[in-house]
């Protein structure tokens, strides 16, 4: 089959979405088939761009490409999810998160500060209710992401859980002496919210921060905190890290700490459990907590700065217990049975 | 629960409208959570009581907390010290605007070339609703060629009010439609609300003016008086009447020029016989509507508007004379008695020779009006209003449905050639209705 992935992009931005829609296309060509990625670029601001993104990919003609017919579309995210297609299947990453969810999220709502905010999320919210639906199938991420979509938009879905990137790579080496926080740094991932915590963990623990930043201004933001709060010895910024370095930071950590807010899906939990690592979310983490086993493979502890610090010094006090949560974790995902096989034979069905 | 934005004026602001939104805010608020948004500099203490009041500034609201609400209700009216900061937020934000007055070109005048000295949106406005006349005839009514009840009459200016709106509410029924200003939104006409006094005070009222000895006969004028209250005639017609000792007129209200009625009064010889009482508080109201004989309600040119004071008049049993326009043309016509705009002094003295030869007729004309009152019960009112902004709410997608046409018009007609703009102005037509269709699915 000829099969176009349809998803949005950011340019220079790149985190979990980019690195699904890459595996997906590898799973479809080690399937035999042909597969391209179509990745539509989008920006979200001011919100009056939303309805033109929306009404571009809907322009779009996915048909067939020099006289040969496309046989099927994967949508992945908004707005390209509404490029139409005969033979289009979706699998949902998320909808457009600021138009639902994180609407009044104090850090994360961006529509909700302007005054057509509300007739743009209008607009986004009746487009999804009309347009989804035209697929032939529509899959999402998670049990989160289907929830959402069925709560906000009365649509269903079935979810349908994907490997991390290199799934047979990760491994696990004795603990070393921190926590890895691997994310893009932005205010949902809540980089901002485990430095607080720091300053209330009775133990000095420290965190090891990878990833690239959304903006300078996340950046700065984060840099300003942990001066503020004089964390800057138990603190350490890593950047962007290669695969083999991101592997590495895991293998050689005491744990994972990953405490967002209402994650899609959260590859970095699965990357955890494959490299053995137990796992630190919050309550209202969202995706994570679909697999983390609270108290046997990780620990959730409530969204405040105190209680993620309860956490966090529980693991750096009693490393054999981490250690055993991290087994427990490896365990866990090879029972999840996930592989990209089993997505693969879904969107094609 | 759909949370409600309301910008109104509030006491203690000189207006009607402000008098509506405490008849109407107490209903409100038990149904649904209300936010108060004011610019004022006060705000009277009872209105807080109601619901919470936020100050804004109409340059730079504050987005992020108007939007807690679901929806904004703005309320519009001819007083750009009142009206013109709601209507900066409604221009951004789209609402239901409820039109108090209909034509609004006084406001539009007053708050772009007074206030914010700015003649070039003036006629701009003028020139996009009415074309090139519209701009010649604001031009020349800036340079004093033109006289502002017919400006107002021939360019009322409603739709740059209420472009963009989710929904209007007015008070007039058809009356947008016969001015030639249907917006391109949902339209609900309501009745005026208005909480009528309990039967027993209204008998009350009424036994004491029976009781009263006449003549005089007591006339009265009430409400924010300005030029299109006719003031002018009332007077010359009064002073023309062989039978005027047999009456006393007072006029009650904020005069938009004081100064010139009083010379009118002292030149037409009324001094003994007219007096001007102000902005009366409460309590001064009731005691000279209970004990009036007739009130003279006029209005023109009308700017459409419903008035309050009318439905107060009615409260209190008083028959009124009334301009044969606009809403009042619409009022029963066994309940008012009617002045033709063009036959003013004539219409108000033959009124006043049959009030003399049968007050009783006149006693039973606001009866019936007292009983027409029904049909403002507050509680439907604010049923009505909620339902309403509901529904419009549910095509708010069709505003940006619209704005995106605008752009991908705009846009191709600046690079592409017209005849090969069709097809694809044809291909975004469609797909703009595929994405936001106007029945959207799942709705009634």
């Amino acid at each position: 089959m000829k099969i176009l992935i349809a998803t949005s992009c950011v340019p220079f931005i790149r985190g979990g979405a980019e690195i699904l829609a890459d595996s997906l296309r590898d799973a479809l060509r080690a399937a035999g088939h042909e597969a391209e990625l179509a990745a539509i670029p989008f920006k979200h601001y001011p919100p009056e761009r939303i309805p033109d993104h929306m009404l571009a990919c809907r322009l779009l003609d996915l048909t067939e490409t020099c006289g040969v017919r496309i046989d099927r579309v994967i949508g992945l995210k908004f707005p390209a999810y509404l490029i139409p297609h005969p033979n289009k299947v979706i699998w949902l990453l998320h909808q457009h998160r600021t138009a639902y969810e994180l609407w009044d999220h104090p850090r994360a709502g961006d529509l909700i500060h302007y005054a057509n905010g509300p007739v743009i999320r209008e607009a986004i919210h009746q487009a999804d209710r009309e347009l989804i639906p035209e697929a032939k199938a529509v899959y999402t991420l998670s049990q989160n992401v289907s929830g959402r979509l069925r709560r906000c938009s009365g649509i269903g879905s079935e979810p349908l859980y994907n490997p991390p990137a290199h799934a047979g790579l990760f491994y696990n080496r004795p603990a070393g002496d921190y926590l890895f926080f691997p994310s893009r740094i932005t205010a949902v991932k809540r980089q901002w919210l485990a430095i607080q915590a720091l300053a209330h963990c009775r133990e000095r623990v420290r965190v090891r921060f990878a990833g690239g930043a959304d903006s300078p201004m996340q950046q700065a933001e984060c840099d300003n905190a942990v001066r503020e709060l004089k964390l800057g010895d138990r603190v350490e910024w890593l950047g962007v890290v290669s695969e083999e370095q991101k592997r590495d930071l895991y293998a050689n950590s005491l744990a994972v700490i990953f405490p967002p807010v209402d994650e899609d899906y959260g590859y970095i939990t699965l990357e955890a459990m494959l490299s053995s690592k137990p796992v630190i979310a919050c309550s209202d983490s969202g995706g994570p907590l679909e697999f983390i086993v609270d108290r046997k493979t990780g620990l959730v502890a409530s969204p405040t700065p105190e209680s993620l610090a309860q956490a966090m010094d529980a693991l750096w006090v009693d490393r054999r217990c981490a250690a055993a949560m991290g087994e427990a974790g490896r365990a866990r995902y090879e029972d999840l049975n996930i592989s990209w096989k089993n997505v693969v034979e879904k969107l094609l069905c | 629960m759909l949370k409600i934005n309301w910008f109104s004026p509030l006491p203690p602001a000189r207006s009607g409208i402000a008098h509506f939104t405490m008849q109407v805010l107490p209903l409100l608020a038990k149904r649904r959570e209300v936010a108060l948004w004011t610019d004022q500099d006060q705000v009277s203490p009872e209105v807080q009581r109601i619901a919470r009041v936020t100050r804004y500034t109409p340059d730079d609201p504050p987005w992020r907390k108007i939007n807690d609400g679901a929806i904004s209700i703005y309320h519009l009216g001819n007083q750009p010290d009142l009206h013109g900061g709601i209507w900066q937020v409604s221009v951004r934000q789209p609402g239901i605007v409820v039109l108090h007055d209909l034509c609004l070109h006084d406001f539009f005048f007053m708050l772009w070339i007074h206030y914010k000295k700015d003649r070039v949106s003036y006629l701009a406005a003028l020139e996009r609703w009415y074309g090139e006349e519209g701009r010649q005839a604001g031009q020349a009514f800036c340079a004093g060629g033109i006289g502002a009840e017919s400006m107002a009459q021939r360019f009322p200016l409603t739709r740059e009010a209420v472009q963009g709106a989710l929904g209007v509410i007015t008070h007039s029924r058809g009356a947008l439609e016969a001015l030639g200003e249907a917006p391109g939104c949902p339209v609900a006409a309501l009745d005026f609300p208005y909480a009528a006094a309990a039967e027993s005070r209204y008998r009350e009222w009424m036994a004491a003016r029976s009781a009263a000895p006449r003549p005089p006969y007591r006339l009265v004028v009430f409400g924010y008086l300005s030029r299109n209250r006719r003031l002018g005639a009332v007077l010359d017609a009064l002073a023309g009447f062989n039978a005027r000792e047999q009456f006393r007129l007072e006029i009650c209200g904020q005069l938009w020029d004081e100064a010139n009625t009083r010379t009118q009064i002292e030149r037409l010889g009324l001094s003994s016989l007219v007096k001007l009482r102000g902005f009366l508080p409460e309590p001064l109201v009731e005691q000279k509507l209970s004990t009036a004989d007739l009130a003279i309600n006029l209005r023109y040119p009308s700017m459409g508007e419903a008035s309050l004071s009318q439905l107060q008049f009615w409260d209190y049993g008083l028959p009124t004379l009334v301009t044969r326009t606009g809403w009042y043309a619409s009022l029963p016509e066994d309940a008012t008695a009617f002045v033709r705009p063009e036959h003013e002094v004539e219409d108000i003295q033959s009124h006043l020779r049959a009030f003399l030869a049968d007050p009783g007729a006149f006693r039973a004309m606001g009866e019936r009006g007292r009983q027409s009152l029904e049909h403002n019960d507050p509680e439907k009112y604010v049923d009505a209003m909620t339902q309403f902004a509901a529904m419009a709410l549910r095509r708010s997608p069709l505003v940006t449905a619209l704005a995106l046409a605008g752009r991908v018009g705009n846009d191709l007609s600046a690079w592409l050639h017209p005849a090969a703009s069709a097809y694809l102005l044809d291909r975004a037509s469609q797909e703009i209705v595929t994405i936001w269709p106007g029945k959207p699915r799942g709705y009634p």
